[in-house]
């Protein structure tokens, strides 16, 4: 075969339809940019996502109790005092039980006044919310016991509210419900959520979150629907609910099948297969894309074939060989293909980079995803150029030569 | 001089089977061309020249009989010798020329010698001596549609020639020329007949035919005439 010399050939027919060869492989390009795009997308998002339920910890769980009816009175909700129950049936078991509560706030410093929530943290509080404490300290297990007024503020707020971070032993005046209390600063931390996660937290850049014992605005008394804890890691997360879900159906003399157990490592499973699917889904519709790309350039390549019918038959009666025919045509189409694929790969990435930078992500751009991009592009040039080759190098030269 | 037979054809016939009806367009032919002879085919349109043209060429094959160019029985062999035997033994001058367009004198040249592998630099040497030699040492970097119909046409010969076939065959070669260009051409025909070339010209011109030593006159599909030069009172 004459590889080398069917490349230039390729190429000098490719330069001389400019046009024609940029518009054939477009089908290419958007193909295989929509392809690499939707992939290292859905990548992006299944590594970012993964990534925040490491900050959660993989050992968290939760559970509530259904209602059959969809009534709920107090014995499906849980008090002060099941978690308590709780804590002391598990034992070392479980390192964290909490509500997860919340309460909306308004914080005042002088004439700065902040809207947003505090949120509730209960013993053990660095088992379940892996803050980045930047001044000051986490609450005590005393603290919260105790129902201390102490507040954890998020820098920026911190910066609003005092106009420095230095706040550690500050108090600031703050109306949570009917009351209205003077909170003690203890620490500062930073916020690491990604900015998928703040767009999927729906977090509000004016609004404050703050964290405080939970006791503070979760008197006993009170009652919430879930039921928060963490699991030791020397325990099965799954094994560990589970019996820890039987017994609040013994407590609260409720079926077991009404308790329902969740944990974040089922949650991380159902959204990974989730995403999984869906990329594989939109990804498969952008395959059909190349297909369509596929037979322009088979159309294209057909036309050309025929155009040069006259030039094939010269080739022939100067002693070309069928295969020297078929290379030449195959080449050709493979060419216009790969390229196609290149242009659509830097396209793609490009997409995805821009992307990245607008939702302040590292972006995933697996290699693998790259080279089967290209290579599946021009094993689509090859496939579809096949016929038109085939067509071209079956000619027969008296035929040919007399073409007009 | 013993002379070689550079073609030998037997009982030659050629049946084209269009499905209803049959064309027999030659004829129990049998012909001996000899190594270094100059030779006109001459005939009316439809009298088989044509048809004996593209079968001397491997364009296409005999119904029956055999055919034999320098030593090899062309009916016996496969497609793919059947190229190496058009790339290598038959040197092609086409009436319209048939160059590749946008590709220039030079590549045109190169283009058999491609096809029979020969290292590039050594083919590109060929290509630029060939072209001297046909007189168009100044126009190697030309494209076909830069170029008068006569350059045109020594172009061809000069790629003809590339891989020094054994035979040169020519299909009405000075049909689309004007009358300079013409005696140009045949006088080429005549300078490489003299060097030892085999030239076979089809033609239905008799001032073309003219230049030739040899005449073979085809009629309804059979050789009606086959005269030299010296035996004939026109010759």
């Amino acid at each position: 075969m004459l590889i080398f010399e069917n490349i230039k050939l390729a190429l000098s027919s490719i330069r001389v339809n400019k046009m024609r060869s940029f518009l054939t492989m477009l089908g290419m390009i958007i193909g295989i940019s929509s392809v690499i795009a939707i992939v290292s997308l859905g990548d992006t998002m299944r590594s970012a996502i993964a990534k925040e339920y490491e900050n959660v910890g993989s050992t968290l769980g939760y559970l509530y109790i259904n209602s059959p009816d969809g009534y709920y009175t107090d014995d499906y909700l849980f008090t002060a005092d099941d978690k308590e129950l709780v804590q002391e049936a598990f034992g070392d078991r479980l390192t964290y039980v909490g509500f997860n509560s919340s309460s909306k706030a308004t914080m005042k410093n002088g004439r700065v006044v902040k809207e947003g929530n505090l949120m509730g943290l209960s013993e053990n509080p660095s088992e379940y919310k892996k803050l980045n404490i930047i001044k000051g300290k986490l609450f005590s297990n005393l603290d919260v016991e105790n129902a201390r007024p102490f507040v954890i503020l998020e820098e920026k707020d911190a910066m609003e509210l005092f106009g420095s971070v230095d706040v550690v032993g500050r108090s600031i005046r703050t109306v949570i419900g009917s009351e209205t209390k003077e909170l003690t600063v203890t620490g500062v931390y930073r916020n690491q959520d990604s900015a998928l996660m703040k767009l999927l937290s729906g977090s509000n850049n004016n609004r404050f979150t703050a964290y405080v014992p939970e006791t503070l605005i979760f008197p006993k008394g009170s009652s919430a629907w879930t039921l928060y804890f963490c699991v030791n890691p020397a325990y099965d997360v799954n094994e560990v609910g589970n019996q820890v879900a039987r017994y609040v159906a013994k407590i609260k003399n409720k079926d077991i099948s009404q308790v329902m157990f969740y944990s974040a490592q089922q949650e991380m499973g159902t959204i990974d297969s989730m995403m999984s699917g869906l990329s594989a889904v939109v990804g498969a519709i952008a395959a059909i894309s190349l297909v369509v790309g596929g037979i322009g350039i088979m159309n294209i390549m057909l036309v050309s074939v025929t155009e040069r019918t006259r030039e094939i038959g010269i080739r022939k009666a100067l002693g070309a060989r069928t295969q020297d025919i078929l290379s030449q045509f195959l080449i050709e189409s493979a060419i216009i293909s790969a390229a196609g694929g290149a242009v659509g790969t830097a396209l793609g990435i490009g997409v995805v980079a821009i992307g990245g930078m607008f939702v302040d992500m590292a972006v995933v751009v697996k290699p693998q995803v790259v080279i089967l991009a290209v290579a599946f592009s021009a094993m689509v040039g090859i496939f579809f150029g096949l016929y038109p080759a085939a067509k071209a190098a079956k000619a027969d030269p008296i035929e040919a030569l007399r073409y007009e | 001089m013993a002379m070689r037979n550079i073609i030998e054809i037997q009982n030659l016939n050629k049946i084209y089977d269009t499905g209803a009806i049959q064309v027999h367009a030659l004829k129990d032919v049998n012909l001996t061309i000899q190594e270094g002879e100059y030779v006109a085919i001459m005939g009316k349109s439809g009298s088989g020249k044509s048809t004996l043209m593209n079968i001397l060429g491997c364009l296409d094959r005999p119904t029956s009989g055999s055919y034999v160019l320098d030593g090899i029985d062309v009916a016996k062999e496969n497609p793919k010798q059947i190229s190496y035997i058009r790339n290598q033994k038959i040197g092609f001058v086409f009436q319209s020329f048939n160059l590749i367009p946008r590709t220039s004198a030079l590549k045109n040249v190169e283009l058999p010698m491609i096809y029979g592998r020969v290292p590039a630099k050594e083919r590109l040497e060929r290509a630029k001596e060939l072209l001297e030699k046909v007189g168009l040492g100044d126009r190697l970097h030309h494209m076909p549609n830069e170029i008068s119909g006569g350059q045109k046409q020594r172009i061809a010969v000069a790629r003809a020639l590339a891989n020094r076939p054994a035979i040169l065959l020519a299909d009405e070669p000075t049909g689309n020329l004007d009358t300079p260009s013409s005696v140009e051409v045949m006088n080429l025909f005549t300078q490489l007949n003299q060097e030892g070339v085999t030239v076979i010209v089809v033609t239905h011109e008799d001032d073309i035919a003219a230049f030739t030593n040899r005449i073979i006159r085809f009629q309804d599909g059979q050789m009606i005439e086959d005269k030299r030069r010296g035996e004939h009172a026109d010759f």
